[in-house]
């Protein structure tokens, strides 16, 4: 009760502390709405404290990055994409770029933000799709929990590890790749853990959607996933494992729609979105982690993780490591 | 004439060949009289009954109904069946297993958009006809065989038609109900005066039944006549095979003289009844009935002719006996009295008039 | 093929009927399967380019694709045989014989029709699985064993659960055959001296031949198209089908190649014609199965004597398993905060904070109406157009008819996951783009089959002549139609509303693309909670949805009788 009376306070607190261009405010209220195609979940509360505090109405539209691109080239190829503002992982808003769907964009909002947090003219990042070894605390002894990456390939979790199909799965190939390029000293102590990890036979699911449930339900001890479940999935008996080496993730990004049918709707919203206010909802209730400073998941433990955000494969180099995770796992 | 069928020809494909259903159909088809169609199945008869109703699109041809020419193929002109204002009865009967007596009776009434008293008062009447009054409401599903046919056919007469058709309607019957359903039938048509076309494969409905008949086959019309003609005069070796039990003799023409023709037949030399249209030296099946033979002939009918033959089997049929008699390298079918005196293996003297020898041409 | 005659084959009307049907099913089905095919000969970038014959050596080319294709023939036929199996004798026994408690089979056959297919998995999996599956830990304890005799991470599991979910669809094919059976074809048997057993096998089962036959091909067509047993069981079991193969191209990479996917997709669509084709091969000769005509309409009913209790058993066991099991495990994790297995600790987290919050979400409810209005709204459309379409099918028997019957049946055998995207392609060019009435037209065309498939096996048995009498007694087509041939196929049109209308309640193949802000339906609601693993929600929502299937189902079935009654039929 405590909580939810702490987070209106804050609420209502950061309705009162947006502030954006009256000018800019007025047009966009002109034009009503913000359309908003996003492969993020769970940011309705933002969508909502947007309304509140501009009087534009944002209205959501989500897209699995399986269908992003298909469903955005193809509604813009017929000239009826509806989208004034798009959020997808890095790699797809590049892709969009190369096909003339954004507009460049830098919002004010952004200076608050890292140098790097703006990426080129158009695509702006706010947060890392970060992975982390999720583990059941009622289950898993706190000895055992793993300290480096390289636990996960000790036999003692043979048949307990449950993690999205490294033969397909984007972010898993993305990641795993990372791993090599950032984690482990060279590539054949990579493999070593690979090895390890596959002889472990890790039970696959098609997305990190359905990994936490096994955990959950303990039909599994360990995942590969992500902590924001811990937020999300409160109170299932999760944490995440403390690894030595920083986290890896995808950086979610946004950018503006250039065929915009509410461009300054688009912008306010952008702008409303990198306020502290809109990240500390994301954070807060989602448990997304955010490059805004000074903000955190409510996750005891993630203030001082190293979080950082990995090489976006091109399609052809993550076809080229699922096909290869494939022969590694066994996977037919 | 009532119907005037000219040049009909039907075709369907069937596994890659095509079946020529009708193959120039030419047929008129008298008013107020009770017409069959017989043929043996698959002869296109019900194809012709079926083109006639409407319920078959013809490729080719004409059929005028009353006057009124319901298809051409020259004209571009098709009649819907349900325009062509017909009755029939089909030979599932066709009765409407969600209407009870009634409605299904009432429904061609329904379909003419009558009012309701009148449909009401001539349904009764119908029904009333075909002694089926008082069942109104019982449903179409709790009816016998004989009392669905009955419906069939009120409902097929409510409408008064100026045709009614029937597609071998007493099949479906067991045999003692088809002969009584036959008769009673025949006495309703002939009571209506209507215009009938009956379709069948069974000879003995087509021979009761009927004021005229057709036989087909193959899809064409073989010969048309009273039931005597087709089956005393008939001169087509199928017509005379499939009307009644017969005795082919094959044969060639030796001579004519008046009205006798001499035959050299497989059992000799037979006189036979002249036909017009033949030349001497050509060949000939020479047709007689077993009803026909007398064993042994008369001793008055100087003129039959005699043969001799060796008894092989004699079955009782209850009113009378058939029996098979060799005669050289044929065995006759005859007819005999139920109580004889013969015996299988006895030597037998038969004969038959020369009227009752019949040339055929195939 | 009437030969050189034109106007008057014009004037009988039906190849008017006929040609338009082919012209509106093509259109809706072609189009988008077209634009698909376009697309996998495309090199674009989940659009079109340049013509390519690359994407097929691709996917033809993976040297894994013969284990996939192997998996994906035992799955589908072994799916087709269990369940066509099963629905036949849960049929048999409601139709043909004394078995108490009939109730029961309705719903019997219907509930997993309406369970969201992800979370009927999901359930079997917390019950069946290997590691701390509930049936698994029963059947550990009471039988001493040190690991869990069933892993539900098999073929045989894929098997055993898709046979549940497609149950729906067979039992409603069959059973309205079965009703309309002509008892006397087997009193026949019977009367020749052939013991029940016997009639069962030499006359009952050969003269349901085309009603087996539909169930089958359609069970196959539609476990073909099925992600979620192989997403959820079969993933996890590293046991891949043409669905999750087509699932991995998809999803691997950032910009999914649809062009694959689509290459691949048309084998599923291959096997499927060819099946069609079989079909219609096979039961070539409707004629000689004919059944209703005026003289049989009354199924007799058969004493089951001594096998009644082994059977009741044995239908009850069932009933557990498919209606009692599933709704139960809903009902739990709708209650729980997490998922878990049952014990003291879940009983004291239980609340219905999950309801709460999925009945205070304005989406869900949007998504709550408009499911409802496409089911009920979707199914009657869809009926109207099945029933012409079925009508052909069966009394024109022409080329064409031919071709409208193999056109009902394209979209629907292709993939769910590449259909979809052949659907947004298509609309994205009409004005119905981002309306419910995209999804509408969707739905319909995607699941024709759903309404043509009963309809037809109910229309095969009712002779022909019943038709034509009605015309010859002056009554036009559509009179007949109206009058005679509606009023017999009451329970075909009752079965068909029925898988329709709770196929469109749950659809999500095409919604998931089709959806946008405004238009959200229940299946992409439930989506989203599966994506964000709210599984208590998902259950919410999920129990919602079944309850909606249940009233439009138990209002169906009341309507269906009320008009049977009026015509003065028994039955169904």
């Amino acid at each position: 009760m405590n909580a939810i009376a702490l987070l209106l306070c804050g609420l209502a607190a950061a309705t009162a502390a947006f502030a954006a261009d009256p000018s800019l405010v007025e047009k966009a209220r002109a034009e009503k709405k913000a359309a908003f195609y996003a492969n993020i979940t769970a940011v309705e509360p933002i969508l909502e404290a947007f309304a509140a505090a501009t009087g534009v109405k944002a209205e959501y539209t989500r897209l699995s990055t399986s269908k992003f691109v298909s469903t955005v080239l193809t509604e813009h190829q017929a000239r009826k994409l509806a989208a004034d503002v798009l959020q997808a992982p890095l790699p797809i808003l590049e892709l969009l770029k190369e096909k003339g769907v954004l507009a460049a964009h830098r919002p004010a909002a952004l200076k608050a933000y890292p140098a790097w947090a703006q990426r080129d003219d158009c695509i702006f990042t706010f947060g890392i799709e970060y992975v982390a070894p999720i583990y059941n605390k009622d289950l898993v002894k706190p000895a055992d929990v793993p300290r480096r990456y390289e636990d996960l390939a000790d036999p003692k979790w043979k048949d307990k590890i449950v993690m999205a199909d490294p033969s397909s799965h984007a972010t898993t190939i993305s990641w795993l790749v990372g791993l090599k390029e950032k984690a482990f000293p060279d590539e054949e102590a990579w493999r070593r853990f690979l090895k390890g990890l596959a002889a472990n036979r890790p039970m696959f699911v098609a997305s990190f959607g359905p990994t936490p449930a096994p955990i959950e339900s303990g039909e599994k001890w360990i995942a590969i996933s992500m902590p924001k479940y811990i937020v999300t999935k409160a109170p299932a008996p999760l944490d995440w494992a403390r690894v030595e080496q920083p986290l890896f993730g995808t950086p979610r990004a946004m950018a503006i729609a250039a065929a915009a049918p509410r461009p300054n709707a688009a912008r306010l919203f952008a702008e409303y979105w990198l306020s502290r206010e809109a990240m500390t909802i994301l954070a807060e209730k989602v448990g997304e982690y955010v490059l805004h400073p000074g903000i955190f998941p409510p996750i005891a433990g993630i203030q001082t993780a190293r979080v950082e955000a990995i090489r976006e494969l091109p399609d052809e180099e993550i076809r080229r490591w699922g096909a290869e995770f494939k022969k590694l796992f066994n996977t037919p | 004439m009532e119907i005037r069928i000219q040049g009909l020809r039907r075709m369907f494909p069937a596994h890659g060949k095509v079946i020529r259903a009708l193959d120039g159909v030419d047929l008129d088809i008298p008013a107020r009289s009770i017409f069959t169609l017989l043929g043996p199945s698959g002869c296109g008869k019900t194809t012709l009954l079926r083109c006639i109703v409407g319920l078959e699109v013809p490729d080719a041809g004409e059929i005028a109904i009353g006057g009124e020419t319901v298809f051409s193929s020259a004209r571009g002109i098709f009649v819907p069946p349900e325009k062509r204002g017909l009755g029939m009865v089909f030979q599932t009967y066709a009765i409407w297993p969600h209407m009870n007596v009634f409605q299904n009776v009432a429904y061609p009434l329904e379909t003419r958009k009558l009012p309701r008293m009148e449909i009401r008062e001539r349904v009764r009447r119908v029904l009333e006809f075909v002694q089926l009054a008082g069942l109104e409401s019982r449903p179409a599903t709790r009816l016998s065989g004989g009392q669905q046919q009955r419906v069939a056919l009120a409902r097929a007469l409510v409408a008064e038609p100026r045709v009614i058709l029937f597609d071998e309607p007493l099949s479906n019957l067991d045999a003692k109900l088809r002969e009584e359903t036959r008769k009673e039938l025949r006495a309703f048509l002939s009571r209506l005066h209507i215009t009938a076309v009956y379709v069948t494969h069974d000879r003995t409905e087509a021979l009761s039944l009927s004021d005229r008949i057709a036989v087909m086959n193959d899809g064409r019309i073989l010969e048309v006549g009273s039931p005597r003609q087709i089956y005393f005069r008939s001169g087509r070796r199928f017509v005379a095979d499939f009307v009644g039990r017969a005795n082919l003799l094959e044969g060639r023409l030796r001579a004519l003289a008046g009205d006798l023709a001499v035959v050299d037949s497989e059992v000799g030399v037979l006189r036979c009844a002249a036909r017009e249209g033949l030349a001497t030296g050509s060949p000939v099946t020479v047709c007689i009935r077993p009803e026909n033979i007398r064993v042994p002939p008369p001793p008055e009918e100087a003129d039959a002719n005699r043969l001799r033959g060796t008894v092989e089997s004699l079955l009782f049929v209850g009113e009378s006996c058939e029996g098979e008699i060799r005669v050289g390298g044929r065995r006759l079918l005859v007819e005999l009295p139920a109580e004889g005196e013969l015996a299988e293996g006895g030597e037998v003297e038969l004969g038959f008039a020369p009227r009752h020898a019949l040339l055929l041409t195939p | 093929m009437r030969g050189p005659v034109r106007s008057p084959a014009h004037a009988d009307g039906s190849r008017a009927l006929t040609g338009g049907l082919v012209v509106l099913v093509g259109f809706l089905t072609v189009c988008p399967v077209l634009l698909l095919l376009l697309g996998s000969l495309s090199e674009g970038l989940g659009a079109f380019g340049r013509l390519t014959l690359s994407k097929y050596r691709e996917a033809y080319g993976d040297p894994g694709f013969g284990v996939i294709l192997y998996n994906t023939f035992v799955f589908t036929v072994g799916s087709a045989a269990v369940c066509t199996a099963l629905a036949l004798f849960l049929a048999y026994l409601n139709t043909r014989t004394n078995i108490p408690g009939k109730f029961l089979f309705r719903f019997l056959s219907l509930v997993p029709m309406m369970v969201p297919h992800i979370l009927f998995c999901v359930s079997w999996v917390l019950l069946l699985n290997p590691s701390n599956g509930l049936l698994n830990l029963l059947l550990r304890e009471v039988l001493g064993l040190a690991s869990s005799p069933v892993n539900i991470y098999t073929l045989p599991g894929m098997i055993l659960v898709e046979a549940l979910l497609d149950l729906p669809i067979a039992y409603l094919v069959l059973a309205p055959a079965l009703s309309a059976f002509d008892a006397t074809l087997e009193e026949s048997s019977r009367v020749c001296g052939a013991s029940t057993r016997r009639t069962l096998l030499r006359v009952t089962l050969p003269v349901l031949r085309p009603a087996i036959l539909s169930a089958f091909i359609l069970v196959i067509v539609r476990s073909l198209a099925s992600f979620a047993v192989p997403s959820v069981i079969g993933i996890p079991g590293r046991i891949y089908v043409l669905a999750s193969h087509i699932y991995r191209l998809i999803a691997t990479g950032f910009s999914p190649d649809y062009g694959q996917a689509a290459a691949v997709g048309t084998s599923a669509l291959a096997a499927s014609i060819v099946l069609v084709v079989l079909y219609r091969r096979l039961t070539a000769s409707a004629e000689r199965f004919v059944t209703v005509s005026s003289r049989g309409f009354r199924p007799a009913i058969l004493e089951l004597q001594g096998a009644k209790l082994p059977l009741s058993l044995a239908v009850g066991l069932l009933s557990f398993v498919l209606i009692a099991l599933p709704v139960l495990v809903l009902g739990y994790v709708s209650l729980l905060p997490y998922s878990m297995v049952p014990g003291a600790k879940a009983f004291a987290l239980m609340s219905l904070k999950n309801w709460r919050q999925v009945l205070a979400d304005p989406i869900s409810i949007l998504a709550l109406r408009n499911s409802l209005l496409l089911g009920v709204g979707g199914a009657a459309m869809g009926m109207i157009l099945s029933f012409f379409v079925s009508w052909v099918i069966v009394r024109v028997r022409s080329t064409a008819s031919g071709l409208l019957e193999s056109l009902s049946f394209l979209s629907f055998s292709f993939p769910g996951i590449v259909i979809g995207v052949g659907f947004l392609w298509f609309f994205v060019f009409t004005p119905l783009y981002g309306t419910l009435w995209a999804l509408l037209f969707g739905y319909i065309a995607a699941y024709l089959p759903y309404g043509i498939r009963p309809l037809t096996s109910a229309l095969v048995q009712i002779h022909g002549h019943l038709e034509e009498s009605s015309r010859v007694c002056g009554a036009g087509r559509l009179t007949t139609l109206r009058r005679i041939v509606l009023p017999l196929l009451v329970p075909g049109v009752v079965s068909g509303w029925i898988l329709m209308a709770t196929m469109f309640v749950r659809e999500l193949s095409l919604s998931v693309v089709l959806s946008r802000p405004g238009t959200e339906v229940l299946a992409v609601q439930i989506l989203r909670f599966s994506e964000d693993g709210l599984w208590g929600r998902l259950a919410a929502l999920g129990i919602v949805m079944i309850l909606i299937s249940t009233s439009l189902v138990v209002i169906a079935g009341l309507v269906g009788r009320q008009r049977m009654r009026a015509y003065g039929l028994e039955g169904a």
